[in-house]
């Protein structure tokens, strides 16, 4: 609140000077908030899919008043600190500055959690700090965009990260590269830390069993655009432990995720199901039965999919659907899922879909 | 000053289109008065959502389309759900130049939209400090009864029964949105959760309709209506920038404007069209309006002192609960029925001898407030 003492006024903008007596705006900082009201809201609304969930009326030692959203219950007359939803004081740790990571990294800054983001490359650490500035500038003004970078360490050494409780790791899917960051991790971690792991297909127990706490470790699978896609897929391993798959899932909500359970298996739930239907596309684009084109037309209105195959191919990448049926087709006994010639073909020729400007499609 | 011309079409979830409602309303108010379309010299549009929701802006051309070749000046007024309320307001001020002002309240509320009702409507709150933060209209209006009732204290069967009222004397209003629909108060206490206190019976229904007025500063028959007066207050758009949620100070502003400038006393008056858009949001209003002490609303209710043969007859018509909430039509749509009633032809639902009526009109969780008076005298 930005309050004129001398006319007796406030502001929830940030404002310069008062319009009535012209005099400077104080900020008056709010330590600390009570519970004044609360609704539980089980209308759905955009950015408000799950239901129910509480609106608090807060008001602060100044009788400033504001609002917020949470899935937790408080009651009236309970103390609240504002900027941590949960009560939690939560301290991430994200190692991978790829895509995902990155983007992992923005939505736990922007939800208001400190993380740490280990990097191999000490001359990167500037870049990535402008990239995510800039990622932030899309939707935040400079200044709150500042505010919230105060929220993120980026480092190189791994022993920053050692006292984090939650460490998600998300290095290129390669099983000998996360094995390595599980085994240093281990070395150097506090006991109480959680491992995961966003992989996309790869085994969370095969990879537990590189950690010294396979009972602490999960996979926590988010999907691109992190910002945008609700679903997180919890992977939980033969030796999971029930504490952390609650722990997790409840973080996720405070989060504003939808979190799913799924027992490890090869391509968990959504990556089961889609990469088959890829496969299954190109292979019938190479048996000439429908052009591109015709085929995402047909799987868009006639399966309700926001994007056809093709489309969605060339977004994930062609090297990592790739990647993904080999998995599948390594691991399920169940179904068949040998990756289209076609498929490999464009891999070689480095046609990965819209990173690379072209794939199934030119960009 | 005086209403000359009155019509509405029925409120509910109808087939026809904003510019079908907005043509039949017109008609309806130009073949009411003595005058022909040729006779109007501008027209004053109120809309809420035609932007977000139907995808149409520019409704002042929009309504030009509907008499073509008359190329009068029109303007669209938009203050949220107090939009026809305001619209009426700038018209009157704007008979300095005109002779016969048209003001038309339209909003289609069903059908296919560009973004969900529930979403659009939340424009009328504060973006970020409400809307981010998941407080959607229900939500804000159920803070307030919470607040509300642990100020001074009250439970839920006070609104239910300010539901009840409203869906008997909708039944009385072959224009309203749920005319003929039978309502019993295990239907209400029961119904689904919306926002904790307030479930779906507290709630007002999503309306399409549309409701025209014609305004001069000369009476030309027996059937005007004078226009006593009109007044417009506002207010933070956001609760949480005010002191007290539990009360709408811009209608506390408005009403005292308007009390003064009629010469007339909260008690005098005959009948009162409150914005029940939530339930608790009627009770207030009784308070606000000065018809009891703060708090001592629910003795109104509870002593059947706001029922249709009550002392302070309330929303005859069914109010925005049953009668229904096309939003920007919904203000003229509280003026028709005070309009109807001084005409002495509101049929079943008639009451003897009314000769002053008041209009209260909310937009968004207060931040507009627009009060009419009107009188027979």
């Amino acid at each position: 609140m930005y309050r004129c003492d001398k006319c007796e006024k406030t502001w929830t903008h940030p404002l310069k000077a008062c319009i009535f007596c012209g005099e400077e705006l104080k900020n008056e900082v709010s330590e600390q908030f009570s519970v004044i009201g609360f609704t539980e809201v089980f209308i759905p609304s955009i950015k408000n899919e799950t239901v129910p969930y509480y609106v608090f009326l807060l008001e602060d030692e100044h009788g400033n008043k504001c609002l917020k959203k949470s899935y937790q219950k408080f009651k009236i007359g309970d103390k609240f600190d504002y900027g941590s939803s949960n009560k939690d004081n939560t301290v991430f740790g994200v190692i991978g500055t790829g895509l995902l990571g990155m983007q992992i990294c923005e939505y736990l800054i922007t939800s208001g959690y400190v993380t740490v983001l280990k990097t191999r490359d000490p001359l990167a650490i500037s870049t990535i700090q402008s990239k995510i500035t800039a990622r932030l500038q899309k939707s935040h003004t400079l200044e709150s965009a500042k505010e919230i970078l105060k929220l993120l360490v980026v480092t190189t050494s791994f022993s920053e990260i050692k006292s984090c409780d939650l460490i998600i790791e998300a290095v290129p899917e390669k099983f000998e590269l996360k094995t390595e960051v599980f085994r240093e991790l281990s070395k150097i971690c506090d006991k109480k830390t959680i491992f995961s792991t966003n992989s996309s297909s790869l085994s969370i127990s095969k990879l537990a069993t590189f950690s010294d706490r396979p009972d602490k470790f999960i996979g926590i699978h988010f999907f691109n655009p992190v910002k945008r896609m609700d679903l997180v897929e919890v992977v939980v391993g033969e030796k999971t432990s029930e504490e952390t798959t609650n722990r997790i899932v409840s973080l996720l909500t405070n989060l504003k995720k939808k979190p799913i359970i799924v027992k490890d298996s090869p391509g968990y739930i959504v990556n089961r199901l889609l990469l088959p239907q890829i496969n299954e596309a190109i292979i019938m684009l190479e048996e000439g039965i429908a052009s591109k084109e015709d085929i995402d037309t047909a799987v868009k209105l006639g399966l309700n999919h926001p994007m056809g195959p093709f489309q969605l191919a060339d977004y994930i990448g062609l090297d990592i659907c790739l990647s993904i049926l080999e998995v599948l087709d390594k691991e399920s006994t169940m179904i068949k899922n040998k990756p289209a010639a076609l498929l490999y073909k464009m891999c070689e020729e480095g046609k990965l879909g819209i990173k690379t400007k072209e794939g199934f499609y030119k960009y | 000053m005086y209403i000359i011309g009155a019509g509405r079409t029925k409120f509910g979830k109808l087939e026809n289109s904003l510019e079908e409602l907005a043509y039949e309303a017109i008609s309806k108010s130009i073949s009411d008065s003595e005058l022909s379309i040729h006779d109007i010299d501008a027209i004053y549009v109120a809309n809420f959502l035609g932007g977000p929701l139907n995808g149409q802006l520019h409704l002042n051309a929009m309504i030009s389309s509907l008499i073509p070749g008359c190329h009068l000046p029109i303007i669209r007024v938009e203050t949220a759900c107090a939009s026809s309320s305001s619209a009426l307001n700038q018209a009157i001020i704007a008979l300095n130049k005109f002779s016969n002002i048209l003001v038309v309240g339209v909003e289609k509320l069903t059908g296919s939209f560009l973004i969900p009702p529930i979403d659009a409507i939340a424009m009328a709150e504060d973006k970020t400090i409400d809307k981010d933060n998941g407080l959607i209209f229900p939500a804000a209006y159920a803070l307030i009864a919470q607040r509300y009732f642990r100020e001074y204290g009250g439970t839920h069967e006070t609104l239910e029964k300010i539901s009840f009222l409203n869906h008997s004397n909708a039944n009385l209003n072959p224009l309203a949105h749920f005319y003929q629909k039978k309502v019993t108060m295990d239907m209400i206490r029961d119904s689904k959760m919306a926002s904790t206190p307030l479930n779906l019976f507290d709630c007002s229904p999503l309306s399409d309709g549309a409701v025209a007025m014609i305004i001069s500063n000369e009476k030309q028959s027996d059937r005007n209506v004078r226009i006593l007066s009109s007044q417009i207050a506002s207010d933070t758009i956001s609760i949480v920038e005010r002191k007290d949620i539990t009360s709408f100070k811009a209608t506390k502003i408005a009403a005292r404007r308007a009390y003064e400038e009629s010469n007339l006393k909260p008690t005098e008056i005959g009948i009162f069209e409150v914005h029940d858009c939530f339930t608790i949001s009627e009770l207030i209003a009784l308070e606000d309006l000065g018809l009891c002490d703060k708090g001592n609303g629910k003795y109104l209710v509870e002593n059947d002192m706001i029922s249709i043969n009550g002392e302070y007859p309330v929303n005859t018509d069914g109010g925005l609960k049953a009668n229904g909430h096309p939003i920007g039509a919904t203000g003229l749509a509280q003026i028709f029925e005070i309009v109807t009633q001084i005409r002495g032809e509101a049929g079943k639902r008639q009451l003897p001898d009314i000769e002053s009526g008041l209009a209260q009109n909310i937009g968004g969780i207060g931040g507009t407030s627009g009060i009419t008076i009107l009188g027979c005298l």
